[in-house]
């Protein structure tokens, strides 16, 4: 029994660097993230400031329904990206230990 | 901006001009009583889209109106103020053949701007629908 359990903590020991942050992927992922969230930033306020101008008659339709269409992709490619990190997590959640 | 984007802004930018010309054919269908009238045609030209610089897209613009210098037509009409001492005047030189032809070919294209539109957002549409999958 004392065997067992000082094999489970040795393992256990040599597991736990796995989980340690990588200091060379720190900040990889969370500036890229940051990134498409800024850019995805920017074309909604495209797409605001070109219906406000249709509204007040400033801009031509054709700026408009492009600068929507464009809105509208970001959005669903958005939605997409968070359903499928949202559906990962679930997933490790869900992971039996 | 995604190709598919700039696509779609070079579709956007080709209905724009195709506006612009169907503009300039309705002002010379109202136009085509006016004596001394010269019917105006549009030129287009290329432009670069906003962007990044490396693979830019390019889209349409209409340029600097021309008016067409052809002569103007004779018309008979001794009763008008500005007939001269043989009877004529001059009126404009609009074909309204020409012009209706024109307006049909400005829609015609704009229909095929609009089909690429549509087609390039279905594209990219289709492209994220792979991802809910």
């Amino acid at each position: 029994m004392d065997i067992s359990a000082s094999l489970a903590a040795r393992s256990y020991g040599a597991a736990r660097p796995l989980t340690a942050p990588d200091p060379e992927a720190a900040g990889g992922p969370a500036t890229s993230a940051g990134r498409f969230a800024e850019s995805f930033a920017q074309v909604l306020e495209k797409a605001d400031t070109s219906a406000r101008a249709a509204m007040t008659g400033d801009a031509d339709p054709h700026a408009l329904v492009a600068a929507l269409s464009e809105a509208q992709l970001a959005v669903e490619t958005a939605v997409a990206v968070r359903d499928k990190v949202v559906e990962a997590y679930l997933e490790i959640l869900r992971m039996p230990v | 901006m995604s190709i598919l984007d700039s696509t779609m802004a070079s579709s956007a930018s080709g209905m724009q001009a195709q506006a612009t010309r169907l503009r300039h054919v309705s002002e010379n269908i109202a136009n085509a009583d006016t004596p001394g009238y010269q019917r105006k045609t549009v030129p287009f030209e290329a432009m670069a889209l906003p962007g990044d610089g490396f693979g830019q897209a390019s889209g349409v613009r209409s340029g600097a109106v021309i008016l067409d210098r052809s002569a103007l037509t004779q018309i008979y009409d001794p009763g008008h103020i500005l007939a001269d001492e043989t009877g004529n005047y001059l009126g404009s030189n609009v074909e309204l053949m020409v012009e209706i032809a024109d307006a049909r070919e400005a829609q015609r294209s704009y229909e095929a701007n609009l089909k690429m539109f549509d087609q390039a957002r279905q594209m990219s549409q289709s492209l994220i629908g792979l991802l809910r999958r």
